[in-house]
């Protein structure tokens, strides 16, 4: 039996912003993904550990605080110190293009900026999880 | 620890997927505390859990932890929310906590709770604990897995009635009312009395076991420490009067009833694949044949032409 994918969405630092990361979360629950939603002021090192914890596919991080340089790079750089392959990780939240393009340099697949919907990011994460 | 990390969770993702526990794995559990924890949802059983996992690390003890929530009928995902109240305690090496979504099983549980439970239970843990979905008054399954089940309720979710009815009410080893920081007033703490007396409680014949009553805060802290002590003196009294061997004894024949189960269930799916019942079922949509006459004549195809009990089968529950 085929588990459904399994994601894990976070906010990460403090940033107590979490509707668009409650949105994301359902709409990737409604289009048939088991999604872990962890809540708002999560360490990159408590991500990382609930990430291996719940064996995830994908990781989705939240930030709108301007934290997520900082943030996101940490998880990135645990997730290689952890030796964990294979789990892909996307972005959201308010995030300037010249970041985009660092944050996809760290080996973050895709930001999405408000405005971003549902389908896409779920159609995103489906097909990047499929040709994995 | 015997097991952790990453060996642990691919472990557990198995098992979910359901592949079975390894035989040697089996033989060394038994050792750990299982604790179920169940209730309707929104009455803090994952932030009493939060709480009761530092009560527990504080005492020197390690803890793994199943949480369940429901998986939805319509798209098959599941938002898993239980983590959140006690993600601080992620980076803890001496706590597991693993996420699971009911997957369409009825009961409170999943599929692959009690393999999960012996995997933790194997790797090591001090106290296992399950989180049950939030659950109404009909899910009893988690006592067929812990060794001991709180039953969490909160401040005016009924009166004394509601208390009295059958099912979730009577599995309960120990009571909480979470949430004691919402009374208003002092009334709403009294437990009917009768319920309280160690009355013998269908599930648990012979037991003498005084239920307790605890009020707890989750927000705040209150009870808690109680609560731990209570899930010591219970676990005490289960050895002391042998009930533990019972207990145990009851929680393997379910679940060796249930891997039996789910083995004829999928033999019989695969038998009414074909196209032979496939016109016995449209018969019994058209009227031809009554649903009885059609178990009778299936159930020769599925266990055999020496099988006169069909009329048992088809009357057995569920």
């Amino acid at each position: 039996m085929k588990r459904p994918t399994k994601v894990l969405i976070a906010k990460a630092g403090l940033d107590g912003h979490e509707r668009g990361a409650l949105v994301v979360a359902m709409g990737l629950r409604d289009a048939g993904m088991e999604v872990v939603y962890t809540g708002i002021r999560n360490t990159p090192e408590q991500i990382v550990a609930a990430a291996v914890q719940e064996d995830v596919d994908v990781i989705g991080l939240s930030s709108l605080s301007g934290g997520h340089m900082a943030q996101f790079s940490r998880v990135m750089k645990l997730l290689k110190k952890e030796k964990i392959k294979g789990v892909l990780v996307f972005a959201g939240g308010i995030i300037p293009d010249e970041d985009v393009k660092k944050l996809k340099k760290l080996g973050i697949k895709e930001v999405f900026g408000p405005g971003s919907s549902i389908a896409s990011i779920a159609e995103f994460v489906k097909k990047s999880v499929r040709s994995k | 620890m015997i097991m952790q990390g990453k060996q642990l969770t691919k472990l557990v993702t198995r098992l979910e997927s359901g592949e079975r526990l390894p035989a040697e794995l089996y033989a060394r559990t038994g050792r750990a505390r299982i604790v179920g924890i169940t209730g309707p949802p929104g009455v803090g059983k994952s932030s009493l859990i939060d709480r009761l996992i530092d009560e527990l690390r504080r005492q020197g003890k390690t803890v793994g932890v199943a949480v369940i929530d429901p998986t939805s009928p319509i798209s098959g995902g599941a938002l898993l929310g239980d983590r959140l109240r006690m993600q601080r305690h992620s980076e803890d090496e001496g706590v597991f906590i693993r996420s699971l979504a009911t997957r369409q099983h009825h009961g409170g549980l999943t599929d692959s709770t009690p393999q999960i439970v012996h995997a933790l239970d194997a790797a090591g843990f001090d106290v296992v604990i399950v989180e049950t979905v939030g659950t109404g008054q009909d899910e009893v399954e988690v006592a067929e897995v812990a060794d001991t089940v709180v039953v969490v309720l909160m401040p005016e979710l009924g009166d004394e009635i509601q208390r009295a009815k059958s099912g979730l009410m009577e599995i309960a080893d120990v009571l909480v009312i979470n949430k004691a920081d919402l009374f208003s007033a002092g009334a709403a703490r009294r437990e009917p009395r009768s319920q309280n007396r160690g009355e013998p409680r269908s599930p648990n014949k012979g037991e003498k076991w005084e239920r307790p009553t605890i009020h707890t805060s989750a927000k705040s802290g209150e009870g808690i420490a109680t609560l731990c002590g209570a899930l010591d003196a219970h676990h005490a009294y289960l050895v002391s009067s042998r009930q533990l061997a019972r207990r145990r004894e009851r929680a393997a024949r379910a679940e060796v009833i249930r891997l039996l189960q789910s083995q004829m269930t999928a033999s019989i799916l695969r038998a009414l694949e074909a196209p032979q019942s496939q016109t016995i079922l449209t018969n019994v949509a058209k009227r031809k044949l009554d649903p009885y006459d059609a178990v009778g004549k299936l159930s020769v195809r599925i266990l055999g032409s020496n099988n006169r009990s069909s009329k048992h089968v088809a009357r057995s529950p569920r």
